[in-house]
């Protein structure tokens, strides 16, 4: 993505921050932009849909998923204007991106560090006896 | 004193004769501190719209970390073609929004109406070509948890097969729920813009319906490569 064009710098966004101009106070981007963006994601559409085509093995899950984070920058940055909102919009909306990502990493956490596969279809409770200090009565096995 | 109780309302006056005036809300101040308030409180609706979706998201990971071979199968029960006309559809339909919210800025009051319009037949398409999908798969009972029949045998003897479905319906329903809302919350717009409401003095509903549509696009960005393309 490239910047934005100049004009959208001077206009808009500092204008709003201060609360100064009360004619114009908001950006307005043009429609040249907007097209150009949406050609962008018209064509990273297409790039996911091919790139799903090959194997490129475990990495598949990764060029997904970052030709998707590209589009949805794109979507917020420029079609949700959050390039040129102010910093407290920013900070809430991008804020969710952050407790996200705890949601993610703990989920994954917890992936990475229970039993593997063949061991979950036969146990009930999913974690090591060693970490359980309980007499194991063994009831769980069939 | 600002706050003073005979003091006037501000009221930002219409652009052109097909326009409305806009009244500022009594506990405003100004008309930016409106704008500025509303358009805080939707960003944090959205917020938290995020974190909704969050969840299924991190379901989705951790049963597809879990049994990949069954989401490669399931995925492969879906029909990408339609999926990736759905995708198309939304992202057309996003830039029509972007476009109907920017002709509202600059009070072209039939380009927004047209634009508008445009976005909204995008949800109805989106639905119509989702409700067909959903029509395929009850057909094949590729249904959710315990309705799951697979009368044709199409998932084979994968671990835990309904999952796949159960998160695909979830995720799926859930955002053709919002695209639903988005749709209704387009056409309200419509009608107040018909009558002049929207113009470059006051857009602030078009804009906050128009971050709504896009987030609908956003985690539609997400889903389609996830479900039908699993990766």
């Amino acid at each position: 993505m490239s910047a934005p064009p100049k004009a959208h710098a001077t206009h808009g966004a500092a204008a709003a921050a201060t609360g100064h101009d009360s004619e114009h106070p908001h950006h307005i981007a043009s429609a040249a932009l907007f097209l150009r963006v949406l050609i962008a994601l018209l064509i990273l559409t297409g790039i996911t849909v091919g790139s799903s085509r090959i194997d490129f093995g475990g990495a598949n899950m990764l060029i997904s998923m970052v030709i998707a984070c590209i589009k949805a920058s794109l979507v917020i940055a420029i079609f949700m204007h959050v390039w040129w909102d102010t910093a407290i919009n920013k900070i809430f909306f991008l804020g969710s991106f952050l407790f996200l990502s705890l949601l993610f990493t703990f989920t994954l956490a917890d992936y990475a560090t229970r039993g593997r596969d063949e061991q979950m279809h036969r146990i009930k409770a999913p974690v090591d006896k060693q970490w359980v200090h309980l007499p194991v009565t063994g009831k769980q096995e069939h | 004193m600002s706050n003073d109780h005979d003091s006037h309302a501000v009221v930002l006056p219409a652009p052109g004769p097909e326009f409305l005036p806009h009244t500022v809300a009594h506990h405003f101040d100004t008309s930016e501190q409106e704008f500025q308030a509303a358009k805080l409180g939707f960003w944090l609706f959205l917020a938290t719209e995020i974190l909704l979706f969050g969840g299924l998201f991190a379901a989705y990971f951790y049963f597809h970390e879990n049994y990949p071979e069954t989401f490669k199968r399931g995925g492969a029960q879906l029909n990408w073609i339609l999926g990736a006309l759905n995708t198309t559809v939304l992202l057309i339909s996003s830039w029509t929004m972007a476009m109907g919210v920017r002709s509202a800025q600059t009070s072209q009051k039939r380009k927004m109406l047209l634009y508008l319009g445009l976005t909204a037949l995008g949800a109805v398409t989106f639905l119509v070509v989702k409700f067909f999908e959903y029509k395929a798969k009850y057909d094949h009972g590729l249904m959710p948890g315990r309705f799951f029949t697979d009368e044709h045998g199409l998932m084979g003897d994968v671990p835990f097969a309904p999952q796949f479905f159960s998160i695909y319906f979830t995720a799926t329903g859930l955002h053709g729920l919002h695209v639903l809302v988005g749709l209704c919350l387009i056409l309200w717009i419509i009608k107040g813009g018909a009558r002049g409401r929207f113009h470059a003095n006051y857009y602030l509903p078009v804009d906050l319906v128009g971050l709504y549509w896009h987030l609908v696009d956003l985690i539609w960005i997400f889903l389609f490569p996830l479900l039908y393309l699993v990766p």
